[in-house]
């Protein structure tokens, strides 16, 4: 009895030695694919960049040496942090209000940002320049309130990127924004007013700290995203806003200047990844993705 | 109580179609220790959460030194307030905590440094400002949330349930300290708990809440000695309720038949009860004397159960209408020597510490 009892224990502990499914190896189709049509043409773009059109470094001066290219560079940040700042100014009072609202309510407002989000984004930007144009609905409807004589430029410019460029980040900084406000006990907030805090005190000393891994995961996504952006300020913006994407896409289309293109698609590239560096460093893989 | 210093006159709350308190009356003595005790949902958190100002009355008045309370939102209120969870900001170290209310009052550094610094003195936890409340334990946390509540030298100070995240030992210990505190600032405080060992351990008073109302107000041996209603007997202290027959009521007396074989008179009688009326009588099982001999006086009862509980022995005995009355005795007492199950003894009490409750 007690040596058949040992047997089955024995065959029981057996399979923990087999390979499990886990096993890198399994992984290789993927990478292969990603590989082939991923890594090399980027790799091979980059290349070109220093290839032509005569090896060295010359792309990168001219990208560096030229004012027009720095406004560029100098531009894209600008948008780049506008739109961080006007989307976390929106975003913090719609995750708040979220995360208080009953429960019911809420998902309809997250059925509404995911239904946004899930909309294709040439559709939902066109929609925008339909919207924001001198004779479109708001001005029209400006006008007709007298609030303004003649209709705003509200498109091709730098509010018209900022408008198109927010409306499409903004799930990204609700979503993580919520996650972390959920986890604040109500009753934290209680005792700060019995304290003594003021509404003002109690957001700025109390709730804004607590919420700032939420802010700064969702500001830094918004950021980084925005830095390679092109549909949106390519057909909301103007020329005298161009951002680094459209720039690329200028050297590879119109000029058909790769070694530029890749130059330019390089830095945008460093920049990015040194960006993500800072933050996986401050706030790891598992806040990327929200709650 | 010449001046009332805390009055809550006629406080009502209403959700909808459920009253959670019904007029509800109090008055607190400055300096006095006073606590909500009740099973949860009979308002005596909503009755200090209205004191807080997180909820307003249906109707009502609450004067805080003869001026209405209500008036004034929760952060002007400067009231202090210990939670049942941890509430302690968690991005501020202990000491930071404990500066917050000063902090939003701009008091000057020096005082608000010196005013830590004392309060970390009374809670005993000198040398932990510069811990995260994450770095603490409950218990600690809980002293830290003290601490920043008598930061300000509030008036009043509401502790709801505290203690209750706590385990027993650690519960015990912070309860000292409580009292100590108490003793120590004579601030008034207001305490909310479900534990009636809680309450009689550390109050001047206890307010019993049953059903959105107070049952009784009293020290805790005016509430077991003298129990109001039947709730309050069940609640404070261990009771047995036998059902009994109403002979003759007067004067806050009764005379009463129980099991058909016994009567007594000159039980203390709560509520009304008419002659021939069915009522309740209400047994401490430390009361009751336990008898091997039949007795003209003593009520014939069965031994169903014997509990060893080390300085104690709980007798559990059945009358013969089958309710179940238990019996108390210090361990080795000679009535419970070689005593078994089924055994017939016979049981005695005095009737002034019985109570009889109308129906």
């Amino acid at each position: 009895m007690v040596a058949q009892t040992e047997t089955e224990s024995a065959k029981h502990y057996a399979p923990v030695r087999a390979r499990r499914p886990t096993d890198f190896d399994l992984t290789l189709p993927a990478l292969g694919l990603l590989a082939l049509f991923f890594v090399l043409p980027v790799a091979m773009l980059l290349t070109r960049s220093v290839t032509e059109p005569v090896p060295g470094l010359g792309n990168y001066a001219e990208l560096m040496g030229s004012s027009t290219y720095l406004r560029v560079f100098a531009n894209t940040f600008m948008v780049s942090g506008l739109v961080t700042f006007v989307s976390l100014l929106i975003g913090f009072p719609v995750a708040w209000a979220l995360a208080i609202m009953p429960s019911r309510l809420a998902s309809v407002v997250f059925a509404i940002l995911l239904l946004s989000m899930w909309t294709n984004l040439l559709a939902r930007t066109y929609a925008w320049m339909v919207l924001l144009q001198r004779t479109g609905v708001i001005n029209k409807m400006l006008i007709g309130v007298g609030l303004v004589d003649k209709p705003l430029p509200l498109v091709n410019n730098l509010t018209g990127v900022t408008i198109g460029m927010t409306y499409i980040m903004l799930p990204f900084i609700i979503l993580p924004l919520y996650g972390v406000i959920r986890k604040i006990d109500p009753a934290i907030l209680q005792a700060a007013a019995l304290c003594g805090a003021n509404r003002w005190q109690s957001l700025v000393l109390v709730l804004l700290p607590l919420a700032m891994p939420g802010m700064a995961a969702g500001a830094l996504m918004v950021f980084v995203m925005s830095l390679g952006y092109f549909v949106t300020p390519a057909l909301l913006g103007g020329t005298a806003n161009m951002m680094l994407a459209e720039l690329i896409a200028q050297f590879v289309q119109s000029l058909v200047n790769w070694g530029m293109g890749g130059a330019a698609a390089l830095v945008l590239l460093v920049v990015t990844l040194a960006l993500y560096a800072v933050q996986l460093r401050f706030f790891g893989t598992d806040r990327l993705g929200g709650s | 109580m010449s001046k009332p210093f805390l009055q809550i006159r006629g406080i009502r709350k209403e959700y909808g179609p459920v009253t959670a308190v019904h007029d509800v009356n109090l008055d607190v003595a400055q300096g006095e220790f006073l606590t909500f005790l009740g099973p949860s949902g009979s308002g005596k958190s909503t009755t200090l959460y209205i004191l807080a100002g997180f909820e307003n009355p249906t109707r009502g008045e609450i004067l805080l030194n003869g001026e209405t309370l209500l008036a004034t939102p929760s952060h002007k209120r400067n009231i202090g307030m210990v939670f049942q969870r941890y509430t302690l900001f968690p991005h501020l170290s202990v000491g930071e905590n404990i500066a917050f209310p000063l902090k939003v009052r701009r008091r000057p550094k020096a005082e608000i440094d010196a005013r830590v610094r004392a309060m970390l003195k009374l809670v005993r936890l000198e040398g932990f400002e510069d811990r995260k409340p994450a770095q603490m334990s409950g218990g600690q946390q809980q002293r830290v949330a003290l601490a920043r509540a008598l930061a300000y030298d509030p008036p009043v100070l509401l502790m709801d349930e505290p203690l209750s995240a706590l385990d027993k030992k650690l519960r015990e210990e912070i309860q000292h300290e409580i009292r100590r505190i108490h003793q120590q600032t004579e601030v008034t405080i207001l305490y909310v708990t479900h534990d009636q060992e809680e309450a009689l351990r550390l109050s001047d008073r206890i307010a019993v809440f049953s059903k959105g109302a107070i049952d009784q107000i009293g020290t805790g041996p005016e509430l077991y000695a003298n129990p109001a209603t039947r709730f309050v007997a069940e609640f404070i202290g261990d009771s047995d309720f036998l059902p009994c027959n109403v002979v003759s009521a007067a004067n806050g007396r009764a005379e009463i038949a129980i099991c058909d074989s016994m009567t007594v008179s000159h039980v203390p009688l709560h509520g009304a009860a008419s002659s021939g009326a069915k009522a309740a009588l209400m047994l401490r099982p430390e009361r009751l004397l336990l008898s091997r001999t039949q007795s003209e006086a003593g009520l014939p009862v069965t031994v169903s159960d014997i509990t060893f509980l080390g300085n104690n022995v709980h007798v559990t005995t059945k009358t013969s209408k089958g309710n179940d009355l238990s019996v108390r005795l210090p361990f080795g007492h000679e009535a419970i020597s070689g005593l078994n199950r089924g055994d017939a003894v016979w049981l005695r009490f005095d009737a002034a510490a019985a109570h009889v409750f109308g129906q």
